[in-house]
């Protein structure tokens, strides 16, 4: 019993156990995978999944699910290049980003507003949510282009003290995800995501936590799609489409409950390098890319399936 | 301190409150009854907050009051311990004991080791009737373990007005007993106490005065001392009942079902005989095994052990092969198990049966055959295609022993269903057990309601902890020997 508990209170240790195995298969596959140069790459790469995947973390344990993330991923993306040009000075880029965050926040808060208030399906409501923020995105920018100032492109790909800029983002992301751990607010959430009925009739503002899980979503949306931009340093208005299936694999991947009320962000996270990892060792091993997906598709079904498939194995129904 | 007047309630068109009066004073328990369907449950929910009353006034120590969420109503000091739980079961004791309502400093930094040393001081109240520590994750407790940190955690909000609402569903009886020691000293403290139970026997142990609901109103008050159990079953149904035997004596035929050393890990070494139009009774404290032997018949859980229909070994591998040999299982648990809400009541008679009805189904003899049934158990419904969730529940248990007499049982096996019911459908419900006792089906009958047994039953098993402590009949088949043997007291008990 107390090694069940230690497992529900780490539910990352098989995602941390996985990451290594792949880690040492792909060491030993590329032979620079260690060296700052590689590392950095595969952070830059990496880091917009990563937030956007803490953004669904959040949301999933608080029993939801938000399949509209990567659609305000594009939507920001288009608001950013749309504000920034190659000759936007500070103040210009800090306003974008202030509108970028906003704009994540609306789009995060309209999801939560259907899903907590009207009492919508999360499933169906944020499917449908994710046209409308692609129909702007494709609004403010029907083509891909735009350009970002050098000077930021550079920026995000700087490593201070040698470390990659995205590790200081994940300190920063886990630092927040303790505080919350440590609140008042994070017992609301996983008893909300748990038992939602147990957790109204104890006094909780259960509606109030469901909606601040999507606004969280989508400020957390729209900070990944900074990292996008100026990963990739232009727009494109479906860029973030392909990121909501990843985004879910990975907090699946990391133990987090897709019915909700356990997990973290922890875990997440390296459900996110898990993937990314499997990425390279796709194109390593030289088959269509497309294959991702099926991989993707299949550990989703295969982390629903889990719970039935371990009852039938033990032999019992 | 609390004072309720003409509450009115509608769901819809439902008027489950139509004039709902209740006053509790400080250091008075007050037990609250009325039969199914009676509003007591509508009224306590008013009370905490949990539904908001369409008209009528609430008012704490002479305050007009609203309480628009169970939040608002604690904040005012009246706090209810559910029936339904109200625990969120993938966190710790400590975590549910404060949840809402947890130690931090300006809602971050949490108080965890005071507010674990709390739950352990409340914990030691129960102690030793209890073994749950303040880490274990709810999930793991006993259903008795997991009751009590409900009345723990309403208990941490240090409530002027607490509501018990069926608090000792689940408990036994030590526990019980070590509840009402509390509630005593609660009440000496100064709290206001309300009290739901469908146990009256405790009800007189605890309770000053009650009051009783009728149909949506409240009919009456009495003092516990001047008044007697038959005055306020009188007063609960409107006309004076006196506790009747029910059974008809009808000859035992053929042996039907002989099971031999039964074993699960639930029960140890079950031997019962069953002869068609015999009703054999399955007694004891809830939780004993009786559910757990039910469905080890039916084969919905495996076994050990030997059993065998009119003398020829069976072994049921699932609830189909059950059918098959024409058993049928009526469970406690309508909702999840029973029936299908949402569907018709057509639907839902003929789930087990449809397969007799050819492809394509044969609909028009499929539906007289429903009306039949619908006919002879006098099922009160709008019309056969109106959907289960719209009858009331005694009305809704006709439909789940309705669907199973389709198929014409030999053995019926019948998990507490009488469970819920009001009074009136309880009376059908019996008639209905003796029409097909003398259509020669054999029954086993697990009810929690004592003289449900007594009023039956030609001879009762006793289950305690897995095994038969007693099978009673004829003149020990009384109330005593089945207390004494459901308790576990093994010596005869004078009749």
């Amino acid at each position: 019993m107390t090694w069940r508990r230690f497992l529900r209170q780490n539910p990352y240790l098989f995602a941390l156990l996985l990451l290594i195995g792949l880690i040492a298969i792909n060491a030993s596959i590329q032979s620079n995978f260690f060296s700052l140069r590689a590392i950095n790459g595969n952070f830059r790469v990496l880091l917009p999944l990563m937030i956007l995947a803490v953004g669904q973390s959040l949301v999933i344990i608080g029993g939801g699910i938000d399949l509209s993330v990567g659609a305000m991923v594009s939507l920001v993306n288009a608001i950013l290049v749309t504000l920034i040009v190659p000759e936007s000075g500070a103040g210009g880029v800090v306003l974008a980003l202030l509108v970028g965050c906003s704009a994540g926040m609306l789009a995060g808060a309209f999801n939560g507003l259907c899903v907590a208030y009207l009492r919508l399906q999360p499933i169906v409501t944020t499917y449908a949510t994710s046209f409308i923020f692609s129909g702007l995105a494709l609004l403010i920018l029907p083509r891909p282009g735009g350009q970002l100032p050098r000077a930021l492109t550079r920026f995000y790909r700087s490593t201070p003290l040698e470390i990659p800029l995205g590790v200081y983002v994940i300190i920063v992301l886990l630092l927040l995800w303790a505080l919350v751990r440590s609140s008042r607010f994070g017992q609301y959430l996983f008893a909300t995501g748990s038992n939602a009925d147990a957790a109204y009739t104890s006094g909780i503002p259960t509606a109030l936590v469901k909606f601040s899980t999507y606004v969280g979503a989508g400020l957390l949306s729209a900070f990944a799609a900074f990292a996008l931009t100026l990963g990739i340093g232009s727009g494109n208005p479906r860029i973030g489409d392909a990121m909501t299936l990843d985004s879910i694999v990975a907090v699946v991947l990391g133990g987090t409950r897709l019915s909700g009320g356990q997990g973290g962000i922890a875990g997440t996270i390296i459900g996110v390098a898990i993937l990314g990892i499997i990425r390279s060792l796709i194109s390593f091993a030289n088959v269509p890319t497309w294959y991702q997906t099926l991989v993707n598709a299949t550990i989703i079904v295969l982390a629903l399936a889990g719970p039935g498939l371990w009852r039938l194995i033990r032999g019992r129904v | 301190m609390l004072e309720a007047r003409n509450i009115v309630k509608h769901y819809g068109a439902v008027k489950a409150l139509v004039d709902g009066h209740l006053s509790v004073a400080a250091g008075e328990v007050v037990a609250l009854l009325g039969a199914n369907g009676s509003g007591k449950s509508t009224l306590g929910k008013v009370v905490t907050g949990v539904v908001s009353p369409t008209s009528g006034e609430l008012r704490i120590n002479g305050k007009p009051v609203t309480f628009p969420s169970p939040y608002a109503a604690r904040k005012a000091g009246v706090t209810a311990v559910y029936q339904e739980l109200s625990l969120v079961p993938d966190m710790s004791v400590t975590e549910n004991i404060f949840l809402g309502h947890e130690l931090s400093r300006g809602g971050f930094q949490l108080q965890r080791e005071t507010m674990r040393q709390e739950a352990e001081r409340l914990l030691d109240l129960f102690r030793p009737t209890i073994s749950a520590t303040p880490d274990d994750l709810i999930l793991d407790l006993s259903p008795s373990e997991r009751q009590i940190i409900e009345i723990l955690k309403a208990l941490s909000q240090q409530p002027r007005l607490l509501i018990l609402d069926e608090a000792t569903a689940s408990l036994d009886s030590q526990q019980v007993d070590r509840l009402f020691e509390l509630v005593e000293r609660w009440k000496l403290a100064g709290m206001a106490i309300i009290v739901v139970s469908h146990r009256m026997d405790e009800l007189f142990r605890i309770a000053e005065r009650a009051v009783v609901l009728r149909n949506g109103a409240t009919v009456g008050s009495a003092l516990m001392s001047e008044t007697s159990e038959e005055d306020l079953v009188t007063m609960m149904i409107g006309e004076a009942v006196t506790p009747q035997r029910y059974a008809s004596e009808g000859e035992a035929g053929e042996l039907r079902l002989s099971v031999k050393g039964l074993r699960t890990d639930l029960l140890g070494g079950i031997d019962l005989e069953l002869r068609d139009g015999e009703l054999l009774g399955l007694g004891g404290l809830q939780g004993q095994g009786q559910e757990a032997l039910l469905l080890a018949l039916f084969g919905a859980i495996p076994f050990e052990g030997e059993m065998a229909l009119q003398g020829k070994p069976v072994s049921f591998h699932h609830p189909k092969d059950a059918m098959e040999q024409g058993v049928a299982y009526v469970p406690g648990d309508r909702g999840n198990e029973g029936l299908v809400m949402i569907r018709s009541i057509l639907e839902n008679l003929q789930l087990p049966s449809w397969r007799r009805y050819g492809v394509p189904i044969s609909q028009s003899k499929a539906r007289e055959d429903a009306l039949e049934v619908a006919q002879d158990l006098s099922l009160k419904m709008e019309s056969l295609d109106a959907p289960v969730s719209s009858l009331s529940g005694g009305n809704a248990q006709k439909v789940v022993i309705g669907k199973w007499l389709l198929r014409e049982p030999k053995l019926l096996l019948l998990n507490d269903p009488t469970k819920g019911v009001d009074v009136g459908s309880k009376g059908e419900f019996y008639t209905l057990l003796n029409e097909l006792r003398q259509k020669g089906t054999a029954i086993l009958f697990y009810s929690s309601d004592d003289e449900e047994l007594l009023g039956l039953c030609d001879r009762v098993l006793v289950l305690n902890g897995g095994v038969v402590t007693a099978a009673l009949e004829g003149k020990d088949l009384n109330r005593s020997s089945l207390v004494a043997a459901s308790m576990g007291v093994s010596e005869e008990v004078p009749a």
